[in-house]
């Protein structure tokens, strides 16, 4: 989709971008991220020609840039920044409309576009759509922002830190929804950032650049593991078992549980516990309540007795969490096994500590 | 012991009430037996009588009273109010005074207004400046305390209340010849600024756009203004005289050393800073996101200008275009030493004359006409602000 073929970039005797080459899929997202100054944004920035290469070449879909017109590149590929840049003179609709308008797409069709796309980031069309960008959070802007880029349905998406100007919480909120995005309209995304934490969540793959040159260009998962050099070791820094564990889903080490329902005969609960230290109190519809303390109940008390009550909330992970969540609640609850429930709170399965290390370790082997 | 909590002095109110009573004190109307001769002062207990000057005794007591207590919006208001009616007594006042001393004095004298006349004008204005200084949410308010004083003025004068004044009579002796020379003011100004805005916006446009043509433009731009206008006015005579010399046909357009192209020419100088400046500032101002956002998305660099430049940076230029227009106006008045016309002319055949009414026939209005364009450029100003910008402190 996206071809950089030995692209160097100098501004006066600063090589920016020195010889780089790299190649992003059809519908992947790929994360450039570097210290400051290492080339990162000057090289999404020739991609639509905000900037002009010194050499080397750029193929989007097998045709080279230069030779097209630098305004028809741009359109077809939607461009989104930290600073946002909406238009604070339009609407929140006027600016998503900005593309389609400059391709000349028909009212009606910019019309329902635009409340689309507002739908897709989460606004209210009707609430948002006339208001102008002063009055909107920073976190709305982005969104529009985003929807901006996205408006004319460009298949490729470049982005220089667009969740960069807002507080870790709603960052978190924006980067949820993006994949959420990206899993719907499957872009190929190009994505600047200096927040490793983002890339791993975001990427596809990262391609990490140390004062102009790529150098390392892999999976997150693969960057964590293997280190190609003693910049990389240190930019993904010592926690790097801990990033990895971000990248992993909980759903492949959700294991049966023992599960005891409220209320339950004693002969019944002390067969599910078995010998085992405790197991999950569930209510009739299967939804988790709490656990059983098995010392308690081998003691002869009743099931009500060996229960502790808790929310599910508090002690359990979603399926859809990651084993870097889960390890912290474990360590925060001082939990050896975490239950593990689906959206609506019903027991599925658990998750052991020993498990989640033998993930870190099978991964430090690879 | 409850005064402390009322207490609240505004320091500009507290001046103005001072000198507001201060010109009770001092010489109201100047009456002289002819229009050369030397004139007495008269107080104006003495011009308009006791029961004349009693009601602004009374309220310049008020508004010194609400000078010390501006807390509220109430008592802010009152303020404004009174010193409006200060001022709209006063005027009421000085026209009947005039007409009944003209009658008793004869048919050749001059009654002008004298220190203490001028100075309560004064007093007013700091009284409703002060009143006006924090804000008022309603506008019927707000136009009332800085207009209503100035709108029973304007009907006074409209109604003749005032011709017994010897500015006024010097008007109906000139009255022909004033309306000329207030065209050709409004001429000059307005077609000099027309030209400096013309020339001046797409020279900030190139020196927003060039760094190479920024500095040229801005040295040039910067040095005239500093030229003192009757400098820039003389320094223009030779060259454009050698011109018409040597090109009699100029002559006959009527570009001469002296008259109304040498000073058309230093106007429009003069207005290229501001509008210049502003453009520039305009443009360079617009956040460096829009402008990248707006690249990014695909606009020409036509249609960046058009659609976001252009709106973003117009209200700034605006105000360009107004304080150059202030400008005008007042550097106008100068222009009509190099023989230009204009309200200027007044000013120095007064000053030829030793005939102060004659001067402020031409001062007052180019001070009239001062407060009216900018009044209608700072609506123009609001006009050109795009909805959804908030327009920052000038």
């Amino acid at each position: 989709m996206i071809r950089l073929e030995n692209v160097t970039k100098r501004f006066g005797d600063l090589t920016a971008v020195n010889d780089l080459s790299l190649e992003v899929g059809k519908g992947e997202v790929c994360v450039l991220i570097g210290p400051s100054g290492c080339g990162k944004t000057t090289t999404l920035r020739m991609i639509n020609r905000l900037i002009e290469p010194t050499s080397g070449r750029i193929l989007v879909n097998g045709q080279d840039t230069s030779r097209m017109k630098p305004e028809g590149l741009r359109r077809s590929i939607g461009y989104a920044i930290q600073s946002v840049g909406l238009f604070p003179h339009m609407t929140v609709a006027a600016n998503i409309a900005v593309v389609p308008e400059l391709v000349h797409w028909e009212t009606h069709r910019i019309h329902h576009r635009v409340e689309e796309l507002l739908q897709i980031v989460g606004l209210d069309p009707d609430e948002h759509g006339p208001k102008y960008p002063a009055e909107l959070s920073g976190g709305q802007a982005q969104r529009v922002g985003v929807a901006r880029a996205l408006a004319a349905d460009p298949p490729i998406l470049l982005m220089d830190e667009p969740f960069g100007a807002v507080d870790p919480l709603n960052r978190m909120k924006l980067q949820g929804q993006f994949l959420r995005i990206h899993k719907e309209l499957k872009k190929t995304v190009i994505l600047v950032t200096h927040d490793l934490d983002e890339a791993i969540r975001l990427a596809d793959r990262i391609a990490i650049m140390e004062s102009g040159k790529l150098v390392q260009y892999d999976t997150p998962e693969n960057i964590l593991a293997r280190p190609v050099s003693k910049f990389v070791h240190d930019f993904v820094g010592t926690d790097r078992a801990l990033k990895r564990l971000s990248r992993i889903g909980v759903k492949s080490f959700i294991k049966p549980a023992a599960a005891i329902k409220t209320g339950a005969p004693i002969e019944e609960a002390n067969r599910i516990i078995g010998r085992g230290r405790s197991a999950w109190l569930v209510d009739d519809g299967g939804s988790l309540t709490g656990w059983v303390d098995g010392a308690i109940l081998r003691h002869g008390q009743s099931v009500d007795q060996a229960a502790v009550k808790a929310p599910s909330a508090d002690i359990a992970v979603t399926e859809s969490a990651t084993l870097k969540e889960a390890l912290s609640r474990m360590l925060g609850l001082g939990f050896r096994s975490l239950p593990v429930v689906d959206d609506d709170g019903c027991l599925t399965g658990e998750l052991s500590l020993a498990d989640i290390e033998a993930a870190t370790s099978d991964h430090e082997r690879l | 012991m409850n005064l402390r909590r009322w207490l609240a002095p505004d320091n500009v109110a507290v001046v103005g009430s001072i000198v507001g009573l201060g010109s009770f004190l001092l010489p109201w109307l100047n009456v002289k037996p002819n229009r050369v001769a030397a004139g007495t002062g008269l107080s104006l207990p003495d011009a308009a009588g006791g029961s004349g000057a009693a009601p602004i005794l009374v309220l310049w007591l008020v508004c010194m009273a609400l000078s010390f207590t501006v807390k509220g919006l109430w008592l802010r208001r009152a303020l404004g109010l009174a010193s409006n009616l200060v001022l709209v007594i006063t005027l009421v006042l000085a026209g009947s005074a005039a007409r009944s001393l003209s009658e008793s004095a004869g048919p050749f004298s001059r009654i002008s207004p004298d220190t203490g006349f001028w100075l309560a004008l004064v007093a007013c204005y700091l009284l409703i400046f002060a009143s006006r200084r924090a804000g008022d949410a309603s506008v019927l308010w707000r136009s009332l305390m800085s207009w209503s004083g100035l709108a029973v003025a304007a009907i006074l004068l409209a109604a003749g209340w005032l011709n017994s004044l010897s500015i006024m009579q010097e008007l109906a002796i000139q009255g022909d010849r004033f309306r000329a020379e207030l065209w050709t003011h409004i001429i000059l100004f307005a077609g000099s600024v027309a030209a400096g805005a013309a020339i001046g916006i797409p020279l900030g446009i190139m020196a927003e756009r060039t760094r190479k043509a920024e500095r040229p433009i801005f040295l040039i731009t910067s040095i005239t203004e500093t030229v003192p206008s009757l400098a820039l006015f003389g320094l223009l005579i030779p060259p454009l005289a050698a011109l018409s010399f040597a090109f009699p046909a100029l002559r006959e357009v009527g570009i001469r050393g002296i008259g109304a192209t040498p000073a058309i020419i230093a106007l429009v100088i003069y207005s290229l800073l501001p509008i210049v400046r502003n453009t520039f500032v305009g443009l360079r101002g617009i956040d460096r996101g829009v402008i990248d956002a707006a690249a990014g998305i695909g606009m020409s660099p036509g249609q960046l200008f058009r659609r976001v430049k252009a709106p973003l940076a117009a209200p700034l230029v605006m105000d360009g275009v107004r304080t150059a227009s202030v400008q005008a106006v007042g550097n106008a008045a100068v222009a009509a030493l190099i023989g230009a016309g204009g309200l200027g002319a007044f000013i120095f055949q007064g000053f030829g004359q030793q005939a102060p009414d004659l001067i402020l026939l031409g001062a007052l209005p180019i001070i009239a006409l001062a407060v009216l364009v900018d009044a209608v450029m700072n609506a123009l100003v609001k006009l050109v602000t795009p909805r959804g910008v908030t327009r920052s402190a000038p």
